[in-house]
């Protein structure tokens, strides 16, 4: 890279400690450091007994039995790593550093966010039992939405506690990547309990909460996650 | 003197010596850039000492055995654009020669006492922080990172939280735009000995 040639920068002797700095080193106490994997264990752990208490309240669809299982199977997997990798992204550092990896956990967020829309309102096979309920009744997916939402809660929770006070920068995105991944869990309880087979309710509905769930995440858990 | 994850490991197990040891190892380069960007020496001190109290609060989110540097760097680039957001002005024109720095340093950032080669001139050094002053808040930081202290554009792309990309294109047009405000001539490409035509 070229550019002009900068004289010696002078550095300046820094100040003594101010005396807050001083009055805490005085009472200075060991603290417990972040530990990531152990976090994003524990923190994947519970939210999947949270996911799987939810659902345990909502009951499994009435047409569980008549969807093919390949695709039962390979659509739960897609919404569990949807769960899992934004969340990993989000709370574990490469090895050496600090921070999270919050460009790939914005990938992560952004190709939740969107493809669980797309894969959505292209793939959403029908038992004899599964109901539909078309543009007429969009409108009632609305219980789907908060429910995909509430059970988002937790991962976002529990992730912005992990991480609070450790991203001075990125923490948007962080937080995008949380609600992404706890979205992703609320899509897998949704799969598993909801048999309106639209397109455009599963692509829509149960495929937006990802959206929704990283939008209204990187709004509020900043707040927690910054260090001030 | 211990590297900066050692004494945070030790500052971290409730050693305030450690402590004390890594503000004298970080704080003269941490001040430096603070003060590249701030232009001010109270409001760069002041930021300094924020940026300690931010690093002291948040010592828990650190991860054992990671180099804090980056981190710590962020904390004080957060703290400067809070700052300026604050205030809204990202410089202060320095007003007279109290303000610049008393100790000279090499181009990565080691204070003085750490080389053994002469002082800048004080000068060359004046009119290269004025027309640092003249850039964007982005491009002085991008160039004070990469060029000042010695970073590389993946680091300070880290400290930044930005991308790698950005960080080239906001250094390549802060030089760009600092070489005209210095009045130099680009240099002319080098010739590779030997080279083909």
């Amino acid at each position: 890279m070229t550019g002009p040639d900068l004289p010696q920068m002078p550095t300046p002797r820094p100040p003594p400690l101010s005396p807050m700095l001083e009055a805490e080193l005085g009472q200075l106490a060991r603290v417990a450091t972040r530990r990531p994997l152990r976090q994003i264990a524990l923190l994947v752990a519970v939210s999947l007994a949270y996911g799987a208490g939810v659902l345990a309240m909502l009951a499994m669809r009435r047409d569980v039995h008549e969807l093919p299982m390949g695709w039962l199977a390979g659509a739960g997997l897609a919404w569990l790593l949807g769960f899992v990798v934004p969340l990993y992204l989000a709370m574990v550092p490469r090895r050496g550093a600090v921070m999270p990896r919050w460009k790939l956990a914005a990938g992560a967020a952004l190709i939740g966010s969107l493809g669980f829309i797309a894969l959505g309102l292209a793939i959403h096979p029908s038992g004899p039992s599964s109901a539909t309920l078309g543009w007429e009744h969009f409108g009632r997916g609305a219980g789907c939405l908060g429910t995909g939402v509430a059970t988002a809660l937790v991962p976002v929770v529990g992730g912005a506690i992990f991480l609070r006070g450790a991203l001075p920068v990125g923490s948007r995105w962080i937080a995008a990547a949380l609600g992404a991944g706890g979205g992703s869990l609320g899509g897998l309880v949704l799969h598993l309990h909801c048999r309106v087979t639209d397109g455009l309710h599963v692509g829509l509905i149960h495929g937006g909460v990802v959206g929704v769930a990283a939008l209204l995440s990187a709004a509020l858990v900043p707040r927690a996650t910054d260090v001030r | 003197m211990a590297e900066a994850k050692e004494l945070m490991q030790r500052y971290s197990d409730g050693d305030a010596g450690a402590f004390r040891e890594l503000y004298v190892l970080v704080a003269p380069r941490l001040l430096g850039y603070l003060l590249k960007m701030a232009r001010e020496r109270a409001l760069a001190d002041d930021l300094l000492q924020q940026t300690f109290l931010k690093v002291h609060r948040a010592r828990g989110a650190y991860v054992r055995g990671a180099d804090p540097l980056p981190w710590i760097y962020s904390i004080a680039h957060r703290t400067f654009i809070d700052q300026a957001r604050k205030h809204k002005r990202a410089v202060v024109r320095v007003g007279d020669a109290e303000e610049l720095p008393e100790v000279a340093a090499a181009i990565t950032g080691e204070s003085d006492d750490r080389r053994d080669d002469d002082r800048a001139d004080p000068e060359l050094v004046s009119a290269t922080l004025d027309a640092l002053a003249e850039l964007p808040a982005q491009q002085r930081e991008a160039v004070v990172l990469t060029k000042l202290d010695g970073k590389t554009v993946a680091e300070a792309a880290e400290i930044a939280g930005t991308t790698i990309g950005a960080m080239k294109v906001r250094a390549h047009r802060g030089y760009e735009a600092l070489r005209k405000l210095l009045g130099k001539p680009a240099r002319p490409p080098r010739r590779a000995a030997g080279g083909t035509p």
